[in-house]
């Protein structure tokens, strides 16, 4: 236990380092806030850009559901893609990894640290974003008091760490034996996250056999339970209330994101040990290929 | 003179090789450049869809994200490409050798162009089909002539990035990430320009035709889509072409001069910083 939180505390540091030490603090906290609010700004002038052709008849409340959502799913591209991203730049660049596996340091828990490096940064960006949102009244019409709920917020971010763990547990397994495609895995999956677990338009847009894949995945639910913490519900007459989650309420969303993150957690953990050895066993854990 | 254009020709060439021949060893890629893109692609198309946007909104969105792969193509592969080679160990050889380093950045543009355009073709293709977008350009001459301009122009710009790399260490990495979102809010890469100019000041939207895909994607969605444009199409056209000059020569330019700063420097041989 001691190992664990030994290898974690350092690994986080590692990662913090490896992440902000580049640039003066300045710099770097203008990096943190730039790049989430341009991206999640995209969407606002998407929505602003249909507003005016349509001659204002998109709903006001699709502007916080996709701003919102944007800014957490954010969270999920730090955490899960960062992870495996560890695997590609230790193994590659830094050629640390086979140092790293061969030191007592507990291994998933040097993942983990680096992870919550990338963590901490997704957190704040999804923060900042939200906070310059409300500069806009379309936003801060849904992002207040009334509709805020502190309690299920924190269970949320509790139960989407975990969720997030797990998730970048797989990708950093997966990415283990692997050695030119590790990237674009990342790349894929979030294109996959991206579309099927209504991050800018709710599921119910996709044709009803992808709807189901949709709601197989524990990002789904996560997104959702936010968003509500977030924003509250949508009302009854808004064309978001069609979606098939819009009818459960917010602990039968919990429940869901926690059966479903203990399905991910036991295959994250089977996975990691099955590649881990296949990767020892293959001799990919300092196989460098110039990538 | 001779011999300086076959050397050239000769460089560009060989840098050209290994891009195009990964094309044809590593098929994996044919998933990872046409297949992955179009999901975030679907994603945003159906945004406007969910939005009841005009057709046409999606066609931005395709047009978008097939301009994107040439700018991420820019960005990492030629623009950071020198920073990566300084850490592999080529770099080193680059500057050893006696072939010009324009040719060697040439070459890394065509055949970083060369595997975009297939990127970029699967992109158009499938999202054409899938979404029904009309196109009917009302010339696929000039179309073709301002995608052209806007290729010269923005790989220039990468050459010149890719100079201006050479003094970068691992800053190089987050300075290529702060040029992509910040980039396609700037360059109107999934909305029409004009309506950046509604929602914030002419300035911005004018101050982003300096970057290539501006002045670019507003032409080309003018030609194709019979859009309201921001700038005249006989405005951005010569623009693209003043653009593909200068960015070359500033290139080379820049290229000399930090070259020699890296050596005094001694940045050229410096790995993991």
């Amino acid at each position: 236990m001691n190992e664990t939180y030994r290898t974690l505390r350092w690994s986080t540091w590692l990662g913090w380092q490896i992440e902000s030490n580049w640039a003066d603090i300045r710099l770097f906290v203008l990096y943190l806030i730039v790049k989430p609010i341009c991206g999640s700004m995209m969407l606002v002038c998407m929505f602003y850009a249909a507003k005016y052709a349509t001659a204002g008849r998109v709903p006001a409340e699709f502007l916080p559901y996709i701003f919102v959502s944007n800014a957490c799913y954010g969270l999920v591209g730090m955490v899960m893609f960062g992870m495996s991203n560890v695997v590609i730049s230790d193994r590659e660049s830094y050629r640390m990894l086979k140092y790293v596996f061969i030191s007592p340091a507990q291994f998933q828990a040097y993942f983990v640290g680096r992870g919550l490096a990338r963590a901490l940064e997704g957190l704040l960006g999804a923060t900042i974003t939200i906070t310059t949102g409300l500069l806009l009244p379309d936003i801060r019409a849904a992002v207040n008091a009334d509709g805020f709920d502190f309690g299920w917020l924190v269970v949320f971010l509790l139960l989407g760490a975990v969720m997030l763990w797990a998730c970048g547990m797989i990708l950093a397994s997966a990415v283990l034996n692997m050695s030119r495609s590790g990237m674009f895995l990342s790349e894929g999956i979030a294109g996959v996250v991206y579309f099927l677990s209504g991050v800018v338009f709710p599921i119910s847009v996709l044709p009803t056999g992808l709807q189901y894949v949709g709601l197989s995945l524990p990002t789904t639910y996560w997104l959702e339970g936010m968003r509500r913490a977030i924003t509250g519900r949508a009302p009854a007459s808004s064309p978001l209330a069609q979606s098939p989650l819009a009818k459960w309420d917010t602990g039968e969303l919990a429940l869901m994101l926690l059966a479903t993150t203990i399905v991910l957690v036991v295959l994250s953990q089977l996975f990691y040990r099955w590649s881990l050895r296949k990767a020892w066993r293959n001799g990919k854990i300092e196989e460098a290929t110039g990538m | 003179m001779r011999p300086a254009l076959e050397l050239f020709w000769k460089a560009m060439m060989a840098r050209t090789y290994p891009r195009v021949a990964w094309m044809f060893r590593h098929r994996t890629w044919l998933i990872q450049e046409t297949l992955l893109p179009m999901l975030s692609v679907i994603a945003l198309a159906n945004v406007y869809r969910w939005m009841h946007a005009p057709v046409q909104y999606i066609g931005i969105v395709i047009l978008g994200a097939a301009m994107t792969a040439f700018w991420l193509n820019v960005l990492w592969s030629l623009g950071a490409h020198l920073y990566w080679e300084r850490d592999s160990g080529n770099l080193e050889l680059y500057i050893l050798c006696p072939a010009p380093m324009m040719g060697i950045l040439a070459g890394m543009a065509l055949g970083g162009l060369t595997m975009t355009i297939v990127r970029a073709a699967a992109i158009v293709t499938t999202g054409v089909l899938l979404f029904d977008v009309p196109l009917e350009p009302t010339s696929w001459w000039l179309l073709g002539l301002i995608f052209l301009l806007t290729m010269v122009s923005l790989y220039g710009l990468g050459m010149m990035f890719a100079s201006v790399f050479l003094l970068f260490g691992r800053e190089a990495w987050h300075t290529v990430n702060l040029l992509q979102e910040p980039i396609y809010l700037m360059t109107g890469m999934n909305f029409p320009l004009v309506a950046l100019e509604k929602m914030t000041h002419w300035a911005i939207p004018a101050a982003a035709l300096l970057i290539p895909l501006t002045a670019g994607m507003d032409a080309m969605r003018q030609v194709l889509f019979r859009s309201e444009g921001f700038l005249n199409l006989w405005y951005e056209v010569p623009l693209l072409g003043v653009m593909s000059v200068g960015f070359i020569l500033l290139a080379k330019r820049f290229l000399d001069v930090l070259e020699r700063k890296a050596k005094e420097e001694g940045k050229l041989t410096v790995k993991w910083q």
